[in-house]
């Protein structure tokens, strides 16, 4: 004969003990979110004299990476960078040119008449490297960027492509969100330093920046 | 033999492998200085010890190099040690593992740019120190099990390893934008964990010893004594 008891039914002790056990079941079964924060520098470089136009859209600011787990496919982490990479973005611009405008859409850049350029990152891939699945002691992280400039009015000035890299050791007692936060934001300085050391030798960066008399002699 | 007896016996053996393990878990360091130059430091100038993060497999840890950057600023003829993350910031972008200079005449490059001179000259930095290097883990043995039960648990084992902690200190004199010597510390040790009802670790402090052969040695080599 089969009994079916309600939860109601159950002893008391027993209920109080189901719900947390069944709690823990669930979590333990769902990819942990892991929202890479930090600071970061403002860079040591000369201001160039513009004005630029900022757009970052949804897709970038929301960014986020679902690492899957090999054995099962299930979502293992979920890694949440967007908020970091708006916050980098708006900690170097403002370093790397002289007035930064952060625009609404692509198309409000039609409002500011003074608007020399405007700049558009757009993440294209992002690639995380855990020691339990590489076997190396560190944690790593590789992002691919695509970085587009325009005129105000829309004219092309430049598209270029630029990469980050970042590690982190793995340490004792050290949890995979510490590890792997550790290591993008070694990542976002890497791209920081690239872009503000790099942007003015990228070639048709370098041709417009000439045609504005915005390069130092 | 009596139960007190076989009691006496086991209370011995606790005792005694700990007692063992820790008159054979010791530590071996060897350095070598390397010295191109002459140094001196005054009061008002400082120095900064930086980790190489260039490498593919490993990067020097952090912890590491705020372990010789405390042992170089305390004791006798301590000298100020430019905090490696306040340095990094200030200086950024020219100091992180992409832009870093890798040699001396990378850093006359790096001096040429005037902001970048001044931010030196700002912090009263005199020599930068870059440390190199890691600690390895390596003959891992021995095993321990643990158990539990209605009555208690306990474990019972044993567990062994060697580190080997491996690092270089290379000095840049930021007035000839030279180097002027060469640090080296090689520590080895053995760690033992025997487990008899409680696990007793017993750790070969080797990059502890490491840290502070390579950090006196340093405070040596920059103060000229």
């Amino acid at each position: 004969m089969i009994t079916r008891v309600s939860l109601s039914q159950l002893p008391q002790a027993a209920r109080t003990l189901f719900l947390p056990v069944a709690i823990i079941l669930l979590v333990s079964c769902s990819a942990a979110t892991i929202d890479i924060s930090g600071t970061y520098p403002a860079p040591l470089v000369q201001k160039l004299p513009l004005t630029v136009g900022v757009y970052y859209d949804d897709a970038f600011t929301n960014y986020s990476f679902i690492e899957i787990n090999d054995n099962t496919g299930d979502d293992q982490y979920i890694i949440n960078s967007g908020a970091s990479q708006v916050e980098l973005f708006n900690t170097m611009l403002p370093a790397v040119f002289e007035q930064v405008v952060h625009l609404d859409s692509i198309d409000s850049a039609a409002n500011f008449n003074n608007l020399d350029a405007v700049f558009v990152p757009a993440i294209e891939e992002f690639q995380v490297g855990l020691p339990q699945k590489t076997r190396l002691n560190v944690y790593e992280i590789w992002v691919k960027y695509n970085m587009r400039l325009a005129k105000a009015n829309g004219d092309y000035i430049a598209d270029w492509v630029m990469t980050a890299y970042g590690k982190s050791p793995e340490e004792t007692f050290q949890s995979v969100d510490a590890g792997v936060n550790d290591a993008a934001n070694v990542a976002l300085r890497d791209l920081a330093a690239s872009f503000t050391l790099g942007f003015s030798n990228i070639p048709e960066v370098n041709e417009w920046l000439r045609s504005q008399n915005a390069l130092a002699d | 033999m009596s139960t007190i007896a076989t009691f006496k016996q086991l209370v011995r053996l606790v005792f005694a492998l700990p007692a063992a393990a820790i008159i054979s878990s010791c530590t071996t360091t060897e350095i070598d200085e390397f010295r191109q130059s002459a140094t001196t430091i005054g009061e008002n100038e400082s120095i900064v010890i930086l980790g190489r993060r260039q490498n593919n497999n490993y990067e020097t840890e952090g912890s590491f190099v705020d372990c010789v950057a405390n042992v170089v600023a305390s004791g006798q003829n301590g000298i100020n040690v430019v905090n490696e993350q306040e340095f990094l910031d200030a200086m950024f972008p020219f100091f992180e593992p992409r832009t870093a200079p890798m040699r001396t005449g990378h850093l006359e490059q790096l001096m040429a740019v005037d902001i970048a001179a001044q931010k030196i000259e700002e912090f009263g930095i005199e020599y930068i120190v870059w440390l190199d290097g890691i600690t390895q883990r390596s003959d891992q043995s021995g095993s321990i099990s643990c158990t539990i039960g209605p009555g208690g648990g306990g474990c019972f084992g044993f567990g062994t390893w060697s580190d080997d902690s491996n690092f270089e200190a290379e000095i840049w004199d930021m007035d000839t934008l030279s180097t002027v010597g060469s640090i080296s510390t090689e520590a080895n040790g053995q760690s033992y964990m025997p487990a008899v009802v409680v696990p007793i670790p017993l750790i070969a402090r080797v990059e502890a010893n490491a840290c502070s052969g390579l950090g006196n040695q340093l405070k040596q080599f920059i103060n000229g004594t």
